[in-house]
């Protein structure tokens, strides 16, 4: 279904959606073009879109009311496209029901790799339960057992770093902002509590990362949070 | 002088002081002085015309007519002298009749013997009119030296504060706040905003907001420059009164004063004090005005050469990049079939790399002019170096090229406060830096170490250094290093700025055996928040430190 999805492009500049549109077409997707939130809210409505791109600087609305509104009757994955000045919308956006976000400008591979990872988990949000085992390279997390391989080697992790990973496998390639991992791991009472999560990531990027200042699978994204990288895509 | 002039200058003294009278709460308690008088004045003038009498009758048998005389005259001083007009005049009268009834023959009638004793007592009746009034005058003229003398030192202490200070609005508070302590509390002095609509600066305490008709009267004022309101020459029965501040340059408010308590006209006194009080405010309002204006032409006159230098210099490193653009598409569109596959994969390149460029560009001016604009917001949230690192290095892995890059953070660094995205940014503009200055196949290092109450952080590279002399002037704005690829000359800048507004430093300078190091340091700044220990002790920690190319 991948090469045949549909996405839902919500975007007022046609410079951009000329980009997408060729980019798009070329890797077999099916578009639809919104110029405003109220069209790009209409089309997500008649058209069932597979993932929606979605820019923050709408014309006629604000990009995070879109996600609101959408989100009262839709599960579709949201990417947005922000600017650079837009970083706390971008949170805010994240945290609101946005899937993944891309900083503009982006390049076509890091479109198109956002855009598997959204598509596959959409795919697997229809399909209840998953693999229970993870591989990841040389990292291989056996859900099931709870247990964590690296080359081969069992890893201990203790509780929380265990918890820690499998909430990004779960999510594994999108970003998960500070306080979606905290109120997942800690609790709600920890939403804001980021030092938990610095201290704890550090801890699993010592086990897992064979250079922990230059991490391949446990990525940070600054002000964000951070994303379980997954492919070989430039992001 | 004339009787005749004598008497209006007696009378229009007394009418000043008339004029106190008829605001009795007012606040210049010691200049207030009572001229209707009270009865204590009137007891006083016919008891020391009594006391007269009645010495002059222990008296009378050793002394002449003209004894007497001269000792009710001693009376009279004493009565004009502790008295008001009403009692002194009194005094006078009663002193030539008990002269006349008691000791001018025949005794004990008004009746007079001898024609020549009329003469006497109208000669008397003057001498004491004229002594009691010449002793009258002089109390007044103390009196109302003595009033100036405190408006001088009232005025002069305002304008010792004043002096002091330079906002607006503080000198405002001042004044209203002298006004309520000489005349009255409810003051407030309007002055214009920006769109010349007069708003209150500075009000009294319990003062209501000024209604539509007092700010359109305080707004004739101010265009008319005239005062108005209560003891004004056109008004009568206005309730407040409205002094124009008015300065060399121009109005620079108005000042209103509501009678405390409530009454219809103010004293002459008070509206003279409170002249000279607007004159002293208007002037330090001015000053205070052109200092102002003095910065923000200042201010504004080093926006308009930064904005003219990142003009300058933005329009060609502008150009560089879009040139570059433009050339490679062109070719690209128009002469694709003349292309080899190599060279159409050169084109593509060009347009990506210089895009790419362009983007820095643009992201160092906006973070300049933000900069430079103080609109530089640090949100500080302990964060981890070595995260950031990663981010950074993430972000500049194919500019690094085959660039053996060694990191070593110690994994015991603790959590640094910093605002997770500048820090990006700065580390970024040195990697870059080190990138851009340094043929690819060098090594660069990165290294950080915690001091005392701060975490060093160094990046050194082996390039060709900086030029000796030039370690402070890197940092300076469109100071470019050399070389070819460079940008705009903003990128250290930023990052200094950035350094800077975390409480830390950063210093170049040259590597024995070649090569620029940049170490920076940022404070640690208190302990971080606590973080709960999970019961079961992590382990199988690895190295802390690693290289790879």
């Amino acid at each position: 279904m991948t090469e045949n999805a549909l996405i839902l492009l919500i975007e007022d500049e046609p410079q951009m959606r000329r980009f997408l549109r060729v980019t798009l077409k070329s890797h077999g997707y099916r578009l639809v073009e919104a110029a405003t939130g109220q069209e790009g809210l209409a089309q997500a409505a008649t058209r069932n879109p597979d993932v929606v791109l979605l820019d923050l600087g709408l014309p006629d609305m604000d990009g995070l009311a879109v996600i609101d509104k959408l989100r009262g009757w839709s599960p579709v994955p949201v990417i947005v496209l922000s600017a650079r000045e837009q970083e706390a919308d971008k949170v805010r956006a994240l945290d609101g029901g946005a899937d993944d976000y891309l900083t503009k400008p982006f390049g076509a591979g890091e479109l198109l790799a956002r855009i598997r990872v959204a598509l596959r988990h959409r795919a697997e949000l229809q399909v209840e339960g998953g693999e229970p085992r993870f591989v990841l390279g040389n990292l291989l997390v056996d859900l099931e057992k709870r247990q964590v391989y690296l080359n081969e080697q069992e890893v201990h992790l203790t509780p929380i770093e265990y918890n820690l990973l499998t909430f990004l496998i779960k999510h594994a390639g999108k970003v998960v902002t500070h306080r979606q991992i905290l109120q997942a791991v800690w609790g709600p009472p920890y939403a804001n509590q980021t030092q938990y999560l610095r201290v704890y990531m550090a801890q699993l990027r010592r086990k897992l990362e064979a250079d922990p200042a230059r991490p391949r699978f446990l990525q940070n994204e600054p002000g964000v949070g951070y994303r379980l990288k997954i492919d070989g895509d430039r992001s | 002088m004339t009787l005749e002039g004598l008497d209006r200058e007696v009378n229009s003294g007394a009418e000043q002081r008339q004029g106190v009278s008829e605001d009795p709460g007012t606040h210049l308690a010691a200049g207030r002085q009572d001229s209707a008088a009270r009865p204590r004045d009137w007891a006083l003038s016919i008891g020391s015309v009594a006391l007269c009498t009645a010495a002059s009758m222990v008296l009378s048998s050793h002394l002449t007519l003209v004894d007497l005389a001269m000792l009710y005259l001693l009376g009279i001083v004493v009565a004009a002298s502790r008295t008001g007009r009403g009692p002194s005049l009194l005094a006078t009268a009663l002193s030539v009749a008990s002269f006349d009834f008691f000791f001018v023959p025949p005794y004990y009638t008004f009746a007079v013997s001898e024609a020549k004793y009329v003469l006497t007592f109208a000669v008397m009746f003057v001498v004491y009119f004229i002594t009691s009034s010449l002793t009258l005058r002089v109390r007044e003229q103390s009196e109302a030296s003595r009033q100036r003398e405190r408006r001088t030192s009232a005025l002069y202490n305002l304008s010792r504060e004043l002096a002091q200070v330079r906002n607006f609005g503080r000198l405002c508070a001042i004044a209203v706040r002298h006004i309520g302590d000489l005349v009255s509390r409810r003051a407030a002095i309007l002055v214009p905003d920006e769109k010349g609509d007069l708003h209150p600066a500075a009000a009294g305490p319990g003062l209501p907001a000024p209604d539509e008709k007092l700010l359109s009267t305080a707004r004739r004022v101010f265009d008319q420059r005239k005062r108005a309101g209560s003891g004004a020459p056109d008004h009568q029965d206005a309730q407040p009164l409205y002094l124009p501040l008015v300065a060399a340059t121009g109005t620079m408010g108005v000042i209103v004063v509501f009678a405390d308590p409530p009454a219809n006209r103010f004293p002459q006194e008070h509206i003279d004090l409170l002249q000279g009080l607007a004159n002293q405010v208007a002037m330090a309002l001015e000053r205070a005005m052109l200092a102002e204006e003095a910065q923000q032409a200042q201010l504004k006159a080093e926006r308009e050469a930064l904005r003219s230098t990142l003009l300058s210099s933005v329009s060609h490193d502008l150009r560089t990049p879009l040139a570059a653009i433009t050339g490679a598409a062109t070719t690209l569109l128009q002469h694709d079939s003349l292309l080899d596959q190599p060279g159409r994969q050169e084109l593509t390149r060009t347009v990506c790399e210089e895009a790419e460029r362009l983007n820095r560009i643009i992201r160092n001016v906006l973070d300049m002019t933000r900069i430079e604009s103080g609109a530089l917001a640090v949100s500080k949230e302990w964060q981890s170096l070595e995260e950031i690192v990663g981010a950074v290095l993430h972000r500049l892995r194919e500019k690094s090229g085959s660039r053996p890059f060694t990191v070593r953070i110690p994994p015991d660094l603790p959590l640094i406060p910093f605002d997770p995205l500048l820090m990006e940014q700065a580390l970024t503009n040195l990697v870059e830096n080190a990138l851009k200055h340094t043929p690819d196949g060098t090594a660069v290092e990165l290294s950080a170490a915690a001091r005392e109450n701060e975490v060093m952080v160094e990046i050194a590279d082996r390039g060709a250094g900086i030029k000796p002399g030039d370690e402070e002037r890197v940092f300076e704005k469109f100071v470019h290093g050399g070389g070819t690829t460079g940008g705009i000359g903003l990128g250290l800048t930023i990052c200094r700025a950035i350094i800077q507004a975390h409480g830390g430093s950063i210093r170049a300078e040259n590597r024995p055996g070649g090569g620029a190091l940049f170490r920076f340091t940022l404070p640690l700044g208190g302990t971080p928040p606590q973080v709960e220990p999970e019961q079961e002790q992590p382990h199988d920690a690895q190295q802390d430190t690693n290289t790879a190319s």
